[in-house]
Formats: C-alpha cells, sequence, structure tokens
C-alpha cells in the first residue's frame, strides 16, 4: 500500500457518494455529501501538493499492469493544482446550491457528485482513451443538470448541450482512435514528443485538440457556450465554469506540451484563433442583455487568454497561464454566483431590469467591482497578475525566438490589451447599470408556478442574505489573496510549468 | 478498405441527418456518427480479420489486438446511454421544433 495507489479514489470516492445517495434517499444525507466530497477532494489535493514538493509526479497504474496497457492515474504539480481548484470552486457552489434549495432537485446531489468524479479523474488520468471515458462521465451528469434546474428554456437548451457535446465528443474518440492506429498506444508518456517526429500522429493528436478546443469554448466554435451556459441557474453554471471547459484546457495544456514538445507546426493557426477568441468574446460581452450573458462571453475570452501560454510555449508563458486559469475559475465562480445570489432574491438579473441598487447591495458593489475588475486584469485582484505574467513571457520569449518571436509577441501582447480595453468598456456598463440609476420602487420575484412574478413593492427587508452571499465572497477574497500573496504561490506554478515542458520525470514515473 | 468506405458513409450519413432540425433525426445522426467512430477505432487495431485474443489458445501472431475492442466496446455503453437520454429530451420537447422556438412556459409581459 503506498501513496500513489490512493490516487484512483479521488475518481472513485465521488462516484461511489453518487451511487450512496441515490440508494439511500435522506436529505442530510445528500447535504453531507455534497459537502463532504468537495472537502475531501480540496484536502487530498493539497496533501498531494505538500508530497509533490519532494516527489515531482506520482503515478499509479489501475490494476498492475505495467508499461502502456496500463490504465495509468498520474499526477504533478499541475494536477494537484487543479484538483484543490476546482474542489475549491465546487465546494464553493454546493454550499450556494444549498442555501438556494436547489439541491432539492431529484437527484441533483448524485449528479453534483458524478461530475465530480468526472472532473477528478480527468484531472488525473494519463491515457487519452480514459480522458474520453472520465470526460463522459463528467458529461452525462451535466446533461440530466441542465434538465433538472433552471427555467423552462432548459429543455430547448439542453438539447443544444447534449448534441454539441456528443459530437465532439465523437470527434474526441475518432481522434484517439487515429492516434492508437497511428502510434500504436494512447498512453501518454509513450507519447512523449512521438508527434514532433511523426506528422501523422501529429495530425491524430491534433484531432484530439480540436475535439479539446470545442469543448474549451474557443473561437470559432463557442457558439453553443454563452447560448446555454446562462440558460441553467446560477450554481450549476458555477459549476459548469469552474469543471468543464477548464478540464478541456487543462487537457490540451497536457497533451500539446507532450506529444509536441513544443510548438506545433500549425502554431499560426492556433495565434489567430486564440487572438480571435480573447476579442470575440470581449466584444461580445457588450451586447449581452443579461448578467450572466454576459459573464459567459468573458468565459469564452479567457479562454483564450489562457492558450496564450500554449502559444507562446516557454515555461514562464505555461506558469502564467495556469495561474490565469486558477484565477479565471476563482473569479468568474465568485461573480457567478453573486449574480446568483441577485436572482434569487429579486428573481431577475437582466441588465436593465435591475437598477439602483448601490445604496441597497454595498457588499454586493464591491464584490462585483472585485470580480469585474479581475476579469479586466486590474488591481488588486488576481487578474493583473495573470494578465502581466502572459505579457512579460511573451515579450521574453521573443528575445529568445528572434523574428517569429517577434510576430507572436507583437500579436499576443497587443490582443491581450486590446481585450482587456474592450472588456472594461463592456464590464463597467454591466456594473454601472446594476448599481446606478433610478432606485427601483417595485419588483418581479420568482413565482414557482409561472415563473415571472406579478410586480411588488421593494421594502427595505428585501435583501440578499449574507449566508447567500458567503460563498461569493470567499471566492472573491480568494481572488485578493491570490494578488496579495502571489510570492507565495508562484513557485508552485514554475514546479508546475518545469514538469510540462520537462516531461522526463512523468514519463519514467509512469512507465517505470 | 471495406472498413474505410463504411466509416465514410456512415459519418457522411451522420453529418447530413444532424444538419436537419428535427430532433429525432438529429439523434440518429448522432447514432450513425458514433457508429463511423466505432468502425474507425476497430480499424486502428484490426486491419484485417484474425484470430480471437484468447491468451494460451491463439497464436499471438495471429490474435486481434484487443485494446481497440475494449475501446469500442466502452464507447457502444456511453453512446446508448446518451442516445437514450437524448430521445427522451425529444419526447419531452414534443415535435414543435420543426416550425418554432421551443415553448419555454414563461410569460414575460403582463
Amino acid at each position: 500500500m503506498t501513496f500513489s495507489s490512493l490516487l484512483p479514489l479521488f475518481a472513485a470516492i465521488p462516484l461511489l457518494a453518487a451511487g450512496l445517495s441515490v440508494v439511500v434517499r435522506r436529505a442530510w444525507l445528500d447535504r453531507a455529501l455534497l459537502l463532504l466530497v468537495p472537502v475531501g477532494t480540496l484536502i487530498g489535493a493539497v496533501a498531494l501538493l505538500i508530497h509533490h514538493q519532494s516527489n515531482a509526479v506520482v503515478a499509479h497504474s489501475v490494476g498492475s499492469f505495467s508499461g502502456v496497457v496500463a490504465i495509468p492515474f498520474v499526477s504533478d504539480t499541475f494536477t494537484a493544482i487543479m484538483l484543490a481548484v476546482t474542489g475549491f470552486a465546487t465546494l464553493c457552489a454546493s454550499v450556494f446550491l444549498l442555501k438556494t434549495g436547489e439541491d432539492r432537485f431529484r437527484f441533483a446531489t448524485a449528479l453534483i457528485l458524478l461530475l465530480s468524479g468526472g472532473v477528478n479523474g480527468a484531472l488525473l488520468t494519463g491515457d487519452l482513451f480514459n480522458l474520453f471515458v472520465f470526460v463522459e462521465v463528467m458529461l452525462l451528469p451535466s446533461y440530466a443538470l441542465i434538465a433538472i434546474t433552471g427555467t423552462w428554456r432548459r429543455l430547448g437548451i439542453g438539447r443544444s448541450f447534449v448534441i454539441v457535446n456528443l459530437v465532439t465528443s465523437t470527434v474526441l474518440l475518432i481522434g484517439v482512435g487515429l492516434v492508437y492506429g497511428a502510434a500504436g498506444t494512447v498512453n501518454l508518456a509513450a507519447l512523449a514528443g512521438a508527434a514532433s517526429e511523426d506528422p501523422m500522429i501529429g495530425l491524430a493528436v491534433t484531432v484530439v485538440l480540436v475535439a479539446l478546443a470545442i469543448k474549451g469554448g474557443m473561437v470559432p466554435v463557442h457558439g453553443w457556450l454563452p447560448s446555454t451556459y446562462p440558460m441553467t441557474s446560477a450554481g450549476i453554471m458555477a459549476l459548469f465554469s469552474a469543471l468543464h471547459t477548464k478540464v478541456a484546457l487543462y487537457a490540451i495544456f497536457r497533451i500539446y506540451s507532450i506529444t509536441f514538445e513544443g510548438a506545433a507546426p500549425w502554431m499560426p493557426v492556433l495565434l489567430v484563433l486564440v487572438l480571435a477568441t480573447m476579442l470575440v468574446g470581449s466584444f461580445s460581452t457588450m451586447a449581452s442583455k443579461t448578467l450572466r450573458g454576459a459573464l459567459a462571453f468573458q468565459m469564452v475570452a479567457g479562454v483564450g487568454h489562457i492558450l496564450v501560454a500554449v502559444v507562446v510555449m516557454t515555461e514562464a508563458s505555461l506558469a502564467a497561464g495556469m495561474f490565469y486559469m486558477v484565477h479565471h475559475i476563482i473569479t468568474m465562480g465568485g461573480l457567478i454566483l453573486a449574480s446568483g445570489a441577485l436572482e434569487h432574491t429579486y428573481g431577475n438579473a437582466k441588465l436593465g431590469g435591475l437598477s439602483g441598487m448601490l445604496g441597497r447591495e454595498k457588499l454586493l458593489a464591491v464584490l462585483f467591482a472585485l470580480g469585474l475588475g479581475s476579469l479586466v486584469g486590474l488591481p488588486p485582484t488576481s487578474g493583473l497578475w495573470g494578465k502581466a505574467g502572459l505579457v512579460v513571457s511573451a515579450a521574453a520569449a521573443e528575445d529568445a525566438a528572434g523574428v517569429s518571436g517577434a510576430w507572436i509577441a507583437g500579436l499576443t501582447i497587443g490582443g491581450i490589451i486590446v481585450a482587456s480595453i474592450i472588456s472594461l468598456i463592456a464590464l463597467q456598463r454591466v456594473w454601472s447599470t446594476l448599481f446606478f440609476g433610478h432606485v427601483q420602487e417595485t419588483y418581479r420575484p420568482d413565482d414557482t408556478r409561472t415563473g415571472r412574478g406579478d410586480p411588488k413593492p421593494l421594502t427595505a427587508d428585501v435583501k440578499c442574505s449574507a449566508r447567500l452571499l458567503a460563498p461569493a465572497t470567499v471566492l472573491i477574497a480568494a481572488s485578493l489573496a491570490l494578488f496579495f500573496f502571489a510570492g507565495l504561490v508562484l513557485p508552485l506554478f514554475e514546479t508546475a510549468a518545469h514538469g510540462l515542458m520537462d516531461p522526463s520525470s512523468y514519463i519514467k514515473a509512469v512507465l517505470g | 478498405m471495406i472498413l474505410a468506405m463504411t466509416v465514410g458513409v456512415l459519418a457522411a450519413g451522420g453529418t447530413y441527418l444532424l444538419l436537419q432540425r428535427e430532433m429525432v433525426r438529429m439523434v440518429f445522426g448522432v447514432g450513425l456518427l458514433s457508429h463511423a467512430a466505432n468502425f474507425l477505432l476497430l480499424a486502428s487495431g484490426v486491419p484485417a480479420w484474425r484470430d480471437e485474443p484468447l491468451v494460451n489458445r491463439m497464436d499471438m501472431a495471429q490474435a486481434a489486438d484487443p485494446l481497440p475492442q475494449a475501446f469500442v466496446l466502452t464507447a457502444i455503453v456511453i453512446t446508448l446511454a446518451v442516445t437514450i437520454f437524448m430521445l427522451a429530451l425529444a419526447v419531452l420537447g414534443h415535435n414543435d421544433d420543426t416550425r418554432r422556438p421551443p415553448e419555454t412556459g414563461e410569460t414575460h409581459e403582463k
């Protein structure tokens, strides 16, 4: 019994807990599981992070099969960071779901636990086919979660979410089949450097990466994300934004860096798409009519920023990209939960539907100001270090790589700055329409029977309760903490980026 | 060659059906596409007919590669589950997606 053989528990415990929640239908058990399982993930991930200070990579092959036929569970610093952050975000979203009572939807607890089990598995797996399976384990409960929560529009939306993700999964599966046909293995450690040596394997890996880019919500295949996410409830959208696209991006980081070992030959295409993702995402924010619609487009913009790291592809840029990913999970979760608190209390978070909230919701005004500022990249929030790190690493890569590097650096830095300015213009409008303007005297809270209820006078006792705001406050506070204590956590990200750029210890741990 | 052409025909048919507007046709389209993916997976490990991959019974040189078969088995199970779910969605939403957007059940302006 070694430390590494405990790795599959990250996937197994949430799955077993989901089974328990289905078999034993008790409200207190559901609540306990919904809180304890993410806490357990968080504790386990922190233990892994501490363990990785001395051992760079921990690997376990399920059933003690050896070499390339095994189903490996691998953890390095990057995995442990992602496990910790997704566990934390899941915990905050779960607390919010408990407060709004959405966990009482039929089987909601079991579905959320299945989802987190799939996410943990997808983060830990070291094998492409296993990645496909865990991505499916993560998506199947999401289909059901969309169908049981949110407004009535969810059913039509659920259809497009299911079809987009299912077709993408089929493309992913085809990619995995092509990789197996070309390379004879789907084990990531065995595929190290294979794509840059053999163009056929390179093409096959690219099919896998295209599928992951669709799942991540990259332009021009981002349209499904802003049209489906805002239609679920806020708590579920916070879960999805923290888990789904980020797992796809994690897999892109991992697969691209290990199989190509440096930039791929089609990198210019990636550069153009990443620039388009940043600009389209931030520009579309301007036209959103709802609060969470605007946030969904900011998620697309965030995907572009995170993938800048892959375009530049140096150790410093990967560290900055990971930092930006962590910042984005935390900040986006906080913002979505804060807008969820607004929706739950006032029945509406349309831009223009609510106004003059500044005197009424002071804490929310501060949370939104900090969170939206963090998306733009303003101090004192984590977004600043993420964007600054990306810009600095792109500039440093230019010095190293010469003429082509100058193009990459100029375009990415310009793209980040322009996207940030557009985001700033769009997001200050969001904030000011919510918190400035005429002070409302009536509001229309949700009616369980007909959807939107009749207008009611807005009295002083109608306020977002402190308990409802607590998860959002914790997440935004974490974003602030990432700003002030960046010096403490940055070495972790540098270690993680080093592990991606130099996979020798990863290969040694998996293949023995 | 037959395997490759089957994959091509299935993928083309699946894509055509996916571009239709009715949910049930899209479900069939997804079904065809995933069959194409399954055949492609088989083709990656079994280019010609070989013996069953049973240790100590077959000559290892003649045995088929068991790994793609395991892949296909897993993929079939996943597709089956999702197809059932999508058919349920198709039934729940009625057949109203051909003419107008689905009914939301909400009244916005009153």
